[in-house]
């Protein structure tokens, strides 16, 4: 038997931004919440757990209502932001106050490390701490789903990965459905097991992360998951096999074939641009090759970023390169490179919105 | 909640070395206007004479009058104050602005106005006034008349001093509880009032003194059984000066007492 969550027709007015009507189930897995701030992420978590009332349309968990009940009625467990620890309580108190049995305290303080700090009030504990208190405290009661808003967000980078790591074997333990939302992609493609991106309170996407980050279904979602490379482009010819688009002045060959439309954006994910040196031709013979030149790169610590100029078609591609292809092909401004995209590198969404 | 101080910048910024000193001179000249005639007043009077006065009976009596009715008026602005403070903290729109204006009106009101205001209802020409004295329990020229005159100037402080304390304690803070299934009475015990504590605790503080004090609308309304304020007033009419100074001092030292709680347990409105 599983939870499983079930929004319909959810519907939430605001005097400069409408939520919804918003449709979505979320089974016991993890659905990571994607979207820029003002999205209406935090507004479809208050939703759930009842700090906001909507205006219309039924949220369902296990088949039982939870519109119009109160918040303390609804099992749904949240984790804040800033963790909202009580901060008139130490750690221990704090998780005490939600538990449901006395015992669950020092179960979930070994479960989070957090035997050392249980007696110290949240002010005195690093963000960190407070964010493995506050999910400490969440499970506590046990709930039937798991909220969570951005809880690594104020955190620094070396503590904001690790916790991610333990959130990510933390939610495989949980048999209930899991909401994380998020402004960063990485987040959401590390613990999503699917990825629901959000734009102005509506839903612009649902799916696993790879489908979301490789065949995103508009540009707003293409350009949210770090797709820069959107062209119009033209279809010239269509097979069952695959899909042949004029894209500036060259002809590109795509596997894509679902595609009915004539005018498309030919979208290529930077991370599946592989580049090589000039006249070596080595690799997938069957991908798209195309030269150009670096017009300028960036060191982005785990991999490089280049904007290449494509000789043939006076447009700019960008291509992220790690760093010993970088180094092995002596990269800097002006030099001259092979780019070779994959046939099923290039995604097409219809028309050029 | 404490805000914590701020730690101001200095002065000479902004304003140059003449101007500080211009603003010390100013205000060093209102802080013994202050001071001067608090010290005289207990100098006036040599210590073992106001020990003595202190026993007189009519000193006792209103001391005894103005504590007892004071502490009930605390009590009834607190017990009806913090909720409306409550309901004020949280609700924002055009109504809230019209409640906590009337709030605010017999803080603003004379307290003689505020005295007729009340006798207009409980006053004992007044429907009301009538059947309370039929019950044997009239509401002038009593207890019950000192304590609501006291409530209506004092349980304001109650409410104004209450709300901004409310309005501290991050609404985030209630969801979460509430979110671990806590009710919103056990939501208020243990997380809104612990956190607010302070500031209430200083809302009290100022009711009381401010009902301790009152003098205007209780004259209005009871003139017996005298209270401090009263006392003062009459000693200083038929006795002349020197015999209002032990109420007065008496009524000093309990300011005094009021100041020292709200900069120790309870946290200062004004700082």
């Amino acid at each position: 038997m599983g939870m499983t969550l079930e929004l319909s027709r959810l519907r939430k007015a605001y005097r400069q931004f409408d939520f919804g009507p918003m449709d979505l189930t979320v089974e016991e897995e993890v659905l990571a919440v994607l979207g820029p701030s003002g999205s209406g992420k935090t507004t479809l978590l208050s939703l759930i757990a009842g700090s906001t009332s909507p205006d219309s349309g039924s949220i369902q968990l296990d088949g039982r209502e939870l519109v119009g009940l109160p918040l303390q009625d609804r099992h749904v467990g949240m984790v804040f932001q800033e963790g909202a620890l009580f901060p008139h309580m130490t750690a221990r108190e704090n998780i005490a106050y939600a538990a449901t049995a006395s015992d669950r305290v020092d179960e979930l303080a070994t479960l989070f490390e957090l035997e050392d700090v249980l007696d110290r009030k949240p002010p005195t504990l690093s963000g960190g701490e407070r964010q493995r208190v506050a999910l400490a405290r969440t499970l506590a009661t046990d709930p039937d789903v798991l909220l969570l808003d951005e809880p690594l967000s104020s955190l620094d980078a070396p503590i904001r990965k690790r916790l991610r790591d333990e959130l990510h074997s933390l939610f495989e333990s949980l048999e209930i459905p899991v909401l994380y939302v998020t402004h960063d992609q990485r987040t959401a493609t590390a613990l999503g097991d699917q990825i629901a991106i959000v734009r102005d309170g509506d839903l612009e996407q649902v799916g696993s992360p790879s489908t979301v980050l490789t065949r995103p279904t508009n540009r707003f979602v293409a350009r949210f998951t770090g797709n820069e490379n959107l062209f119009d482009g033209t279809v010239i010819d269509r097979t069952a096999d695959g899909t042949t688009v004029q894209l500036s002045d060259i002809q590109c060959r795509t596997t894509a074939s679902d595609i009915h439309t004539s005018t498309v954006t030919v979208c290529i994910h930077p991370s599946r641009v592989e580049i090589e040196a000039p006249y070596i031709a080595d690799g997938d013979r069957t991908a798209n090759t195309v030269t150009g030149t670096v017009a300028r790169w960036l060191n982005e610590g785990s991999e490089y970023r280049i904007d290449i100029e494509i000789e043939a078609g006076s447009f700019t591609l960008t291509a992220n390169v790690r760093p010993p292809t970088f180094e092995r092909l002596a990269l800097e401004n002006g030099s001259e490179v092979q780019v070779l995209i994959p046939q099923d590198s290039i995604h097409l969404i219809p028309g050029r919105d | 909640m404490a805000t914590g101080s701020h730690s101001n910048r200095s002065g000479t910024d902004t304003f140059g070395f003449d101007w500080l000193s211009v603003a010390l001179v100013l205000g060093g000249v209102l802080l013994l206007y202050y001071v001067v005639p608090m010290v005289s007043l207990f100098l006036s009077v040599p210590a073992g004479e106001i020990l003595a006065q202190m026993i007189n009976p009519t000193v006792v009596d209103s001391a005894t009058t103005s504590l007892l009715s004071a502490s009930i008026s605390t009590v009834i602005a607190t017990l009806f104050g913090l909720p409306l403070a409550y309901w004020l903290a949280r609700t924002n729109g055009a109504v809230t602005k019209i409640v906590l204006a009337v709030v605010v009106l017999p803080l603003v009101l004379p307290p003689t106005v505020g005295g007729i205001v009340l006798l207009t209802v409980f006053g004992p020409s007044s429907p009301l006034g009538e059947a309370a004295i039929a019950a044997g329990f009239p509401l002038t020229r009593s207890l019950a008349g000192v304590v609501l005159a006291q409530t209506f100037v004092a349980s304001p402080f109650v409410v104004v001093t209450a709300k901004a304390a409310f309005e501290g304690v991050d609404q985030t803070l209630e969801y979460a509880s509430r979110s671990l299934g806590k009710s919103r009475w056990t939501t208020a015990r243990n997380v809104t009032l612990p956190l607010a504590g302070p500031g209430i605790l200083a809302g009290i503080t100022l009711a009381f003194a401010r009902a301790i004090g009152e003098f205007g609308a209780t004259m209005m309304l009871a003139y017996y059984p005298r209270t401090m304020p009263v006392q003062i007033w009459v000693a200083f009419i038929e006795l002349g000066l020197d015999n209002a100074y032990p109420v007065a001092i008496l009524l000093v030292l309990i300011a005094a007492a009021a100041l020292l709680i709200l900069n120790t347990v309870a946290s200062n409105p004004w700082e």
